[in-house]
């Protein structure tokens, strides 16, 4: 019972140590998911109700002030999170899928299938995102949070897909691949076994990297009236606040709170990303590491010197 | 030259692929778009129009492939037909119009970035593990996280709308003559410095890491060492022998994220009222005017090919190993 925790513990506190961007990281993100998951017990507001006067600045009844629809921002940001988050999560999940089995099959099997799902990939990947989903959320019509979701998991896996395959090239030929082919395994063995487990790290940072992306995309969608305006998200929290004037009005609350979140949320994952990319790339690494190092060859040639002499 | 040749081949499938997308992607919708345009223009357009726009977006009887063919026909003839917010202006005449301004705005933001951001990545693996190194890229990193939807967001409020120091939209002062004066030229300038701020702060980052992680895979070949070895000046080694050979990734980089720039300003240009291609392509949703969506859709495709292709075309200038 002790000892997987002990493990745990370790593992952390090897992450953490000496590396501010994931501890900064780790504490924005799982803050503001909590808070989201814990809407119901911070807030006993409903976000759709109207509980005041229109644009109210903030006070002591409400910490975030009121939209001008007199709905309290606070409850708003904090309902409106989880579908955010949601997307978010379910767009990640899709673009890691996909892109873990594109990515994979074309780098382990080659040959035509290779060709054909890599022709397909680049060609999706010279397309530009953004006005892609503009084009495809305007022809459906005010898209929901779902569709938004399915429409940023289906867009944003070429450049993953494309990673992985490189990757899977260059695992295809270590020794224990050869060990296992030899050894007479299947195919979905060797894929799922000996390959997949080598690729957690690349999988666990496009997680995150499309986390970052989608929570960005979602809201700018939004932002530009393409989602459903009735549901509560952060980004039609910024769409009611730009058509609500809140700018003219004065009324800074009503939009810097949800972009607050917002851009909180994208910092907050972009660092995580750069403490994953430290460790999966010790290569690139800075921080204390370095002066560590840096002193211990100071040491090292000042023996030298010393023994030289 | 055969590499050259294989990777044109594959943008002209691509501009196909783009274009079979924006054929398709009314006809899989339910309802007709045309009627449903005519519903939105609401009266401003005369009902003879409705079988011209029929016929432009390739809604013709016949099978799908006869469609198809009108489509394309209509497109490379760049016969794209009037608008529908702004009804008898045609759409091709509507682009020819916003295409400068985006051009230039993010073509100077790329560059501004790409200087001051090689410039920062370059001191910041000279001085591996300082301040810089540790400090800016991972700031700057969270600074372009933001959505630009937010950064601009928040930009034009403090600097525009609060501080009032720039000017609140538009490319340029209304009230001036476009003409070749200076005080035209400041008017532009002025207009475009928050935009430009807002570009810059989300594309530094990208090549503070790019120029810092070639430096950093240059600085461990064994050239390095040798140049070290014949007892240079860092400065020397650094300028001479890491940076000439870490800046080919940048090169092709720079030209690729050109084309994506100019596609990835929509909201920069709506939050600023900038007369761009995306600020165009924001109002054609608003209002329903799908040829235009799909011109502006088309013509962003095509400047990422574009930048794509000059990637591809310095890469084999630029290294002497795909040359052979």
């Amino acid at each position: 019972m002790l000892k997987p925790l002990k493990k745990l513990k370790h593992a952390l506190g090897r992450y953490f140590k000496g590396n501010p961007a994931a501890i900064i990281g780790t504490t924005i993100v799982t803050t503001i998911i909590v808070a989201c998951l814990a809407a119901p017990l911070l807030t006993d507001v409903d976000p759709n109700r109207r509980v005041a006067r229109g644009h109210q600045p903030p006070s002591a009844d409400l910490i975030f002030g009121s939209t001008r629809a007199g709905k309290d921002i606070f409850s708003q940001v904090l309902y409106g999170g989880r579908v955010s988050l949601m997307v978010a999560f379910t767009a990640a999940i899709m673009t890691t899928v996909i892109a873990l089995a594109v990515g994979v099959t074309s780098g382990y099997v080659g040959g035509k299938t290779d060709e054909t799902l890599m022709a397909f990939t680049n060609i999706l990947l010279v397309f530009p995102q953004l006005p892609l989903l503009i084009i495809l959320a305007a022809f459906l019509g005010q898209v929901g949070p779902f569709i938004i979701a399915m429409i940023l998991g289906f867009t944003s896996w070429p450049w993953g897909a494309r990673v992985m395959r490189s990757q899977t090239l260059a695992l295809r030929n270590k020794e224990f691949i050869v060990a296992a082919e030899t050894m007479g395994e299947s195919k979905w063995r060797i894929i799922l076994i000996e390959i997949i487990p080598n690729l957690i790290s690349l999988v666990a940072g496009m997680f995150v990297g499309t986390c970052l992306y989608a929570i960005g995309a979602q809201a700018g969608m939004e932002f530009l009236g393409l989602g459903d305006p009735t549901v509560v998200s952060w980004g039609t929290m910024l769409y009611w606040a730009q058509s609500s004037a809140a700018f003219i009005v004065g009324a800074w609350w009503d939009f810097v709170v949800p972009g607050t979140f917002i851009a909180l949320m994208g910092g907050g994952l972009a660092l995580l990303n750069i403490s994953i990319d430290q460790i999966s790339n010790p290569k690139l690494k800075t921080g204390a590491y370095i002066k560590i190092w840096r002193r211990m060859k100071a040491e090292v040639e000042a023996r030298r010197k010393g023994a030289a002499s | 030259m055969a590499f050259i040749l294989r990777r044109l081949a594959f943008y002209i499938i691509a501009i196909f692929v783009a274009i079979t997308f924006n054929f398709l992607i009314p006809r899989m919708m339910p309802g007709d778009p045309v009627d449903a345009l005519f519903a939105a223009a609401g009266g401003r357009i005369p009902p003879e129009q409705l079988d011209a726009y029929k016929e432009m977006l390739g809604f013709v009887d016949g099978p799908l492939w006869v469609q198809y063919l009108q489509y394309l026909k209509s497109i490379l003839t760049f016969d794209l037909g009037p608008t529908i917010m702004m009804f008898p202006v045609q759409v091709t005449e509507l682009l020819q119009r916003t295409v400068p301004w985006t051009i230039a705005l993010s073509g100077t933001a790329t560059l501004i970035s790409v200087v001051v951001g090689c410039f920062i990545g370059l001191y910041a693996s000279y001085n591996r593990g300082g301040f810089v190194d540790r400090f800016y890229p991972v700031f700057w990193q969270f600074m372009a996280s933001m959505p630009q939807a937010v950064t601009s967001l928040f930009i034009f409020f403090i600097f525009a709308m609060t501080l009032k120091w720039f000017p609140l939209g538009y490319g340029a002062d209304p009230d001036l003559d476009p003409a070749f004066t200076w005080e035209y030229i400041r008017s532009i300038l002025h207009h475009a410095v928050l935009p430009m701020v807002t570009l810059f702060v989300a594309m530094l980052a990208t090549w503070i890491f790019t120029m810092r992680n070639a430096m950093v895979n240059v600085l461990g070949e064994d050239y390095i060492t040798m140049a070290k070895a014949k007892g240079l000046s860092a400065r020397r080694i650094m300028t001479h022998y890491a940076a000439r050979n870490a800046i080919l990734p940048v090169v092709t980089a720079v030209s690729m994220a050109l084309g994506f720039a100019v596609a990835g300003q929509i909201f920069v240009e709506t939050v600023f009222n900038y007369p761009g291609i995306g600020q165009m392509m924001f109002k054609s949703v608003g209002a329903r005017d799908y040829p235009m969506m799909q011109a502006c859709f088309l013509l962003l495709v095509l400047f990422v090919l574009a930048a794509n292709f000059i990637a591809d075309v310095l890469y084999v200038l630029l290294d002497p190993r795909l040359r052979k």
